[in-house]
């Protein structure tokens, strides 16, 4: 035998040794047997990236996912039971006037870094967003001053009155850091990933925008009695196939957004549970209200009747959604199941456009909406097929979302869209998030997309908005009445309330979604059931 | 040969420059506003109108291209607007997981594709012949990603062998330290000498390897034979034959050396084809490489991150290109 075969065969050999050694997985040594691991952990597969911006002043985007189980709040808004959760606050009072708020804090709680959490970190933590004024800080423009009153008492003092309890449990710009890490921190110490806060988990490691490792904070103030993970891994896994094949085996515990398919199978799969809860994210069609004839609300509720609603949910959104009775969306107060909601009537509509002088083959519109949202499509095109009836064209284009918003912006109403298709969502848990952002009077156009502008219902959500943060039953109420106003006018057809879809590991209990923090799935909560 | 190689140089510059020229004027020519992401979701205008001053979108195109060529000359790609980070520093996390992949499926292509062609070659016309051609076409026109899923759903799912995706078991991970010498996690891994995690990293490279393997495995088959039978009809070869040298030797030795410069010309070029593939490839695999990145940031519009891969892409191909022609040129036959 020559060398040169010899040296063949030793490659060979050790070709197929490694090959052997990994092609039966599980077989030899498992890395799971070993006593080190025996902590339970659970492991999240997000479709995105979980977080981009490790900064919590900053942040306004998935990164909640993440950053809510790093961080606490003062206050956790449960919308279910229309009730506050004390984390960081033990309590809190309001003054009459709605213009001072006292926050009494929780003693005893430890920070990552160890450090104590005063009212100087309440201070120092939403001082800090605020001057930085970027992300959703805009939340907190009802503050004036922040005064520390003792050690355990803040009080936020306001330049007008605002809901400060729903504002202090925002899922974005609301968290509360430890002053001394953050102030002692150099430039870029966010940037690597490094985190200040008092949350249940701490970080351990991170891949930027593909994991998130985090492990138990010891001291976390409410303990660790019964039954929790040990660690907490939230991945990236954009391929929908592959989340539902993870979740199959057992691989990951807990997803999201899988396509209707794959959730019709996954229902009939043993060890997976399916989840349907109503999300606050809701899809709005926006007429142009101030181009002929859509300024007029004949015309306006003539398209709105055309809609298909029932179509839409169940062919375009998969029968997860349901359809939109008001602004509003299921399960947030300020909505109403008893408001009028319209539903798709031809005749009515056509009946409606002769009113207005529209004779069939006249009128013909522009819709846009955010290229690749599949949802968004199907919708708009099973609009278009149902406004064909009614003799109504319909152009249908896809946009990048910066596009289609800033030809919305444009200055002559008649360069721009006439339906406008977008999802809103609130940042804080109020109705004045849906009715001031889309339907408030503005004088520079935002997101008021069908520049509705109507005083009587400016003023009532004004007032409502200001007491909510004492008569939250009062406020209700307004919202409600302001919308029944919209609904007349009809600025918008008003088209599906959507519903998360999670598909979760039989053994991952403990998981009660809260749409106002979307798609965070809160740890400590949660455990295995053994 | 200085001559050309200096020749070959000065036109891979200008290729370059070209690439830079047309990418940067077209991101500028897609309608989108790059200040209004910078500032993210649910900004006022007066946000976006500084953003749009800070980021010097405010000037005229040409001198932007011109501030985009001094940052470049001084290594800086600017800023991804969704991660807010310098494009280089994540080129230089996001390369390695790439890298790696390249060079398993490179190698899985040489010493698949090699011998695979020269067996067909030497067994012209007949059932192996037949098998190489067919299997050949196949790796060559099968889409990638349904390779791909379809590789998961037998390794993974039903048979339960091979991760799905990833670079690294994530509870691995958890459990060991993995050392950071070279950013290479293979390489890292070897050096950390522990067998579960070299065993793992190995079992993640697998599928991912052989899906982005296939097409030039494929490639490299059916160059080897086809060089190979033009050569082995040859004079010299007859004449080798003839001399009573063992067939084995006059194939691998005499034959296959005389044909190595297509079959290398190809695999360098398909080494440029693989790492476009990857773009495709990474997101099903969940890898951590530059696929991935530029996948979203093409889904985002994030024109920074995708000029930035753009020219690394670029300069791959003109570099892969350059070797090649270089190693021929080191051809005595070939006068250049």
């Amino acid at each position: 035998m020559n060398k040169r075969k010899l040296s063949f065969l030793l490659v060979l050999v050790l070709l197929f040794s490694v090959l052997g050694g990994c092609g039966s997985g599980n077989d030899g040594e498992n890395p799971t047997t070993s006593p080190q691991a025996e902590m339970e952990i659970a492991y999240y597969a997000y479709n995105s990236e979980p977080i981009l911006n490790w900064d919590p002043s900053v942040m306004f985007s998935n990164g909640i996912i993440v950053l809510n189980n790093i961080y606490e709040t003062l206050l956790r808004f449960d919308p279910d039971a229309k009730e506050f959760e004390y984390l960081l606050a033990e309590g809190y009072s309001v003054s009459e006037d709605g213009l001072t708020w006292t926050f009494n804090l929780r003693e005893g709680v430890k920070f990552h870094d160890g450090t104590e959490m005063t009212a100087e970190d309440v201070k120092f933590s939403i001082d800090r967003t605020i001057s930085l004024g970027t992300g959703a800080s805009y939340i907190w423009s009802a503050v004036s001053e922040i005064v520390v009153i003792d050690e355990y008492t803040v009080e936020f003092q306001l330049s007008y009155p605002s809901p400060l309890d729903l504002v202090a449990s925002s899922p974005y710009a609301a968290f509360i850091m430890s002053k001394d890490a953050v102030e002692n921190a150099d430039e870029n110490w966010f940037e690597n990933a490094n985190e200040a806060g008092s949350g249940a988990y701490m970080l351990e490691s991170a891949a930027m925008g593909d994991e998130v490792i985090m492990t138990a904070f010891e001291d976390y103030w409410k303990g660790w009695e019964g039954d929790h993970f040990d660690k907490v891994i939230i991945k990236k896994v954009s391929e929908t196939s592959s989340r539902r094949q993870m979740i199959e085996k057992g691989d990951a515990d807990i997803t999201q957004s899988l396509p209707s398919e794959d959730v019709e199978a996954l229902k009939v799969t043993e060890g997976v549970d399916i989840i349907v809860k109503p999300s606050f994210t809701n899809l709005i069609g926006f007429f142009n209200t101030e181009k002929e004839p859509l300024d007029n609300p004949k015309v306006r509720q003539a398209l709105s009747y055309a809609f298909p609603y029932q179509d839409v949910v169940d062919y375009a959104v998969g029968g997860y959604a349901k359809q939109s009775v008001g602004v509003i969306p299921y399960g947030h107060w300020g909505h109403s199941d008893d408001l009028f909601q319209y539903t798709k009537d031809l005749d009515k509509a056509k009946e409606l456009l002769l009113e207005a002088g529209i004779q069939e083959g006249e009128l013909s519109l522009l819709l846009t909406y955010m290229a690749g949202d599949e949802s968004e499509k199907k919708s708009a095109e099973l609009y278009k097929a149902e406004l064909s009836k009614i003799g109504v064209e319909l152009e249908i284009r896809a946009m990048p979302w910066e596009t289609q918003w800033e030809m919305a912006m444009n200055e002559d109403p008649d360069q721009r869209q006439d339906i406008f298709v977008m999802y809103w969502w609130p940042d804080t848990s109020s109705p004045y998030s849906w009715l001031y952002s889309l339907y408030h009077t503005e004088e520079e156009i935002l997101f008021n997309m069908s520049y509705y502008a109507n005083e009587e219902f400016d003023t009532i959500i004004d007032n409502a908005a200001e007491i909510s943060g004492t008569d939250i039953v009062k406020a209700e109420e307004e919202f409600i009445r302001a919308q029944e106003i919209l609904i007349e006018d009809s600025p918008s057809i008003f088209m599906y309330d959507r519903e998360e879809v999670w598909a979760i590991n039989s053994t991952f209990k403990g998981f009660k979604y809260n749409p106002s923090y979307p798609l965070v799935v809160f740890f400590y909560d949660c455990y295995r059931a053994k | 040969m200085k001559n050309y190689i200096i020749k070959r140089l000065l036109l891979g510059l200008m290729v370059l420059f070209g690439v830079i020229l047309i990418t940067f004027f077209l991101t500028r020519v897609i309608p989108s506003n790059p200040a209004a992401q910078w500032v993210g979701p649910r900004a006022t205008q007066e946000q976006i109108q500084q953003a749009t001053i800070e980021l010097g979108l405010d000037k005229p195109i040409p001198v932007q291209f011109i501030k985009y060529l001094k940052d470049l000359l001084n290594g800086n790609l600017g800023y991804s607007l969704r991660s807010k980070q310098p494009v280089l520093n994540e080129l230089k996390t996001y390369l390695p997981p790439t890298l790696e992949l390249i060079f398993f499926s490179t190698i899985l292509a040489v010493f698949i594709g090699i011998p695979l062609g020269v067996n067909a070659a030497k067994n012209k016309d007949k059932a192996l012949d037949h098998f190489c051609r067919f299997f050949s076409i196949g790796a060559v026109s099968l889409p990638t990603f349904w390779v791909a899923l379809f590789l998961q759903l037998i390794f993974y799912r039903w048979l339960d062998w091979l991760p799905l995706g990833g670079q690294l078991d994530t509870r691995i991970k958890m459990l060991y330290e993995i050392p950071k010498y070279t950013g290479f996690l293979f390489l890292d891994s070897l050096f950390s000498g522990n067998w579960i995690i070299i065993k793992d990293v190995f079992s993640h490279m697998i599928l991912p390897a052989i899906t982005i393997a296939l097409y030039p495995i494929g490639l490299v088959a059916r160059m080897t034979r086809s060089a190979l039978l033009e050569i082995l009809s040859e004079d010299y070869i007859k004449a080798a034959r003839s001399y009573g040298l063992k067939e084995r030797l006059v194939l691998w030795r005499y034959a296959l050396k005389n044909s190595l410069g297509t079959t290398v010309t190809v695999l360098a070029l398909s080494i440029g084809f693989t790492l476009v593939n990857t773009f495709l490839i990474e997101a099903i695999f969940s890898w951590p490489g530059i696929g991935s990145y530029i996948a979203t940031a093409v889904v985002a519009l994030d024109y920074p991150a995708i000029m930035g891969v753009t020219l690394f892409s670029a300069f791959s191909y003109i570099l892969l290109n350059l070797t090649a022609d270089i190693i021929i040129a080191l051809d005595p036959r070939v006068r250049v």
